[in-house]
């Protein structure tokens, strides 16, 4: 598991996914604050309209493939047993995977 | 001058503990080593390695109020009391303030700390430009006290697998040489997820560096190499 | 604490005097795993905002509440710290900030970054 993302690789996903996070989220937090209140008709629109809705769900991808990355680190500083460590990793792996599915699937029934 | 100094003996069995001296300081102890030595008048039992007592050996490499530093260029004057003393963190004790180092220096042994080149050696000497000399500056001036990498988290975590600070700058120290024919080799050898890339840049190395090298950046540095390297 | 071997070591983390820089580094990690946490929330609440006008309202009440105003200030911090001390670590990649003087500067500033976030948020949402 730790071979798949070699040191570098993760590393470099880590900051790559870290920049358009940002990007996204400050973006969303501007238009947010710009057309305050929000109805849910706006907002619905926003986020179904012919941009935002892919580059939202590559923000999630970026998101989790980042949150990715962290955990992993932390888990490989704090957790030596093997098999608890594999489990874990294991579990963080389908556990972000289920999150993912389960925001494209918002995103694209929305 | 009071002083609290982790006692361990492994003769006697019984469980690391911290121990209280006084120290009468007599003109011209201006360093913690030469109280150290002072101490060892009172109490001949105190272990501690020492040897250049200016700051260029590293053997005597401690955790000093919480910071480690060498005791020799420590001035006394610069320091709370009690004067708290123990042995650098996560080393393991082999007595008092006196630390294994094998490990430390087996991880230095892995980064292969010497210019490889398999080439026919030229008629007279390797050249090397004064611009090319300088690629080491910041670099070779580590004297593999430790203080680095005992003060390093990720390598409290992992210690058997990340090299830490001190085994990675002196790693960037023979990338950077340009008489080395191995960068593709030495770069390789780092990328796993433990060797290298347990380093999360804290930068407590940097931090506690007697010689004020910068191990973090060093390390730094070979990243940029490593993501120039596969681009 | 000891080694395999039976040999002691010393790492009591209260004895040990901690740089600025590691404290910047903690709250990193500490704020990274908050806003992990709060992810598949994140994602609920997305879901809820969409399904309809009463599944948006719901959202916003919910965030009105106490433990709503408390939850978007504590990730108001975690945000705002982990993006700061990111954009540090990122900048130090490029050899921005990469000496001990700097660093230490700019670790203070992420912290105090973060606090004022923080701060920021909790006004606003009182």
């Amino acid at each position: 598991m730790t071979a798949v993302l070699t040191g570098l690789r993760a590393w470099t996903v880590q900051r790559v996914s870290a920049v358009y996070v940002l990007f996204f989220f400050l973006t969303t937090l501007v238009w947010l604050a710009v057309h305050r209140p929000v109805s849910y008709a706006q907002w619905h629109a926003w986020v179904t309209s012919g941009g935002v809705r892919p580059a939202m769900m590559l923000f999630f991808a970026a998101l989790l493939v980042h949150a990715w990355v962290g955990l992993r680190d932390v888990l490989l500083d704090y957790v030596k047993p093997l098999l608890i460590r594999a489990a874990a990793l294991g579990a963080l792996a389908l556990g972000l995977a289920g999150l993912g599915g389960w925001a494209a699937q918002i995103l694209i029934s929305a | 001058m009071k002083f609290l100094i982790y006692r361990y003996n492994p003769e006697t069995g019984t469980k690391p503990h911290m121990q209280a001296y006084d120290v009468t300081l007599q003109h011209g102890d201006h360093m913690l080593l030469d109280a150290l030595m002072r101490l060892r008048e009172q109490d001949d039992s105190l272990a501690f390695r020492k040897s250049c007592r200016e700051g260029v050996c590293g053997s005597d490499a401690m955790n000093i109020n919480g910071r480690n530093w060498l005791a020799c260029i420590t001035p006394l004057a610069s320091l709370k009391e009690p004067v708290t003393l123990r042995p650098l963190p996560s080393f393991p004790v082999i007595r008092d303030l006196v630390v294994d180092m094998t490990r430390f220096f087996r991880h230095y042994h892995a980064i292969r700390p010497y210019v490889i080149d398999d080439e026919p050696p030229p008629e007279r000497e390797r050249l090397q430009t004064p611009a090319e000399r300088s690629e080491l500056d910041g670099l070779y001036e580590c004297i593999l006290c430790a203080c680095c990498t005992g003060f390093c988290p990720s390598y409290w975590w992992n210690p058997d697998r990340y090299l830490g600070p001190a085994a990675l700058l002196q790693a960037m120290r023979f990338i950077a040489d340009s008489r080395d024919r191995a960068t593709a080799e030495r770069l390789e050898f780092l990328d796993d997820a433990y060797r290298l890339f347990r380093c999360r840049s804290i930068m407590n190395c940097t931090e506690v560096c007697p010689k004020h090298l910068n191990p973090n950046r060093a390390i730094d540095r070979i990243r940029m190499r490593m993501l120039k390297h596969e681009i | 604490m000891t080694t395999r071997s039976g040999a002691p070591y010393f790492l009591d983390l209260f004895q040990i005097r901690f740089p600025v820089g590691a404290v910047c580094s903690i709250a990193h990690r500490i704020s990274g795993v908050i806003l992990a946490v709060s992810v598949p929330l994140l994602i609920f609440a997305l879901h809820r905002s969409l399904a309809g006008p009463e599944g948006y309202a719901t959202v916003v009440t919910t965030l009105a509440t106490v433990a709503g105003k408390a939850a978007l200030v504590l990730l108001a911090w975690a945000l705002g710290h982990h993006a700061l001390a990111g954009v540090r670590h990122i900048l130090k990649d490029m050899d921005v900030g990469a000496s001990l003087g700097s660093a230490r500067r700019t670790a203070w500033l992420a912290l105090a970054g973060g606090g004022i976030i923080a701060l920021v948020a909790a006004v606003l949402v009182l």
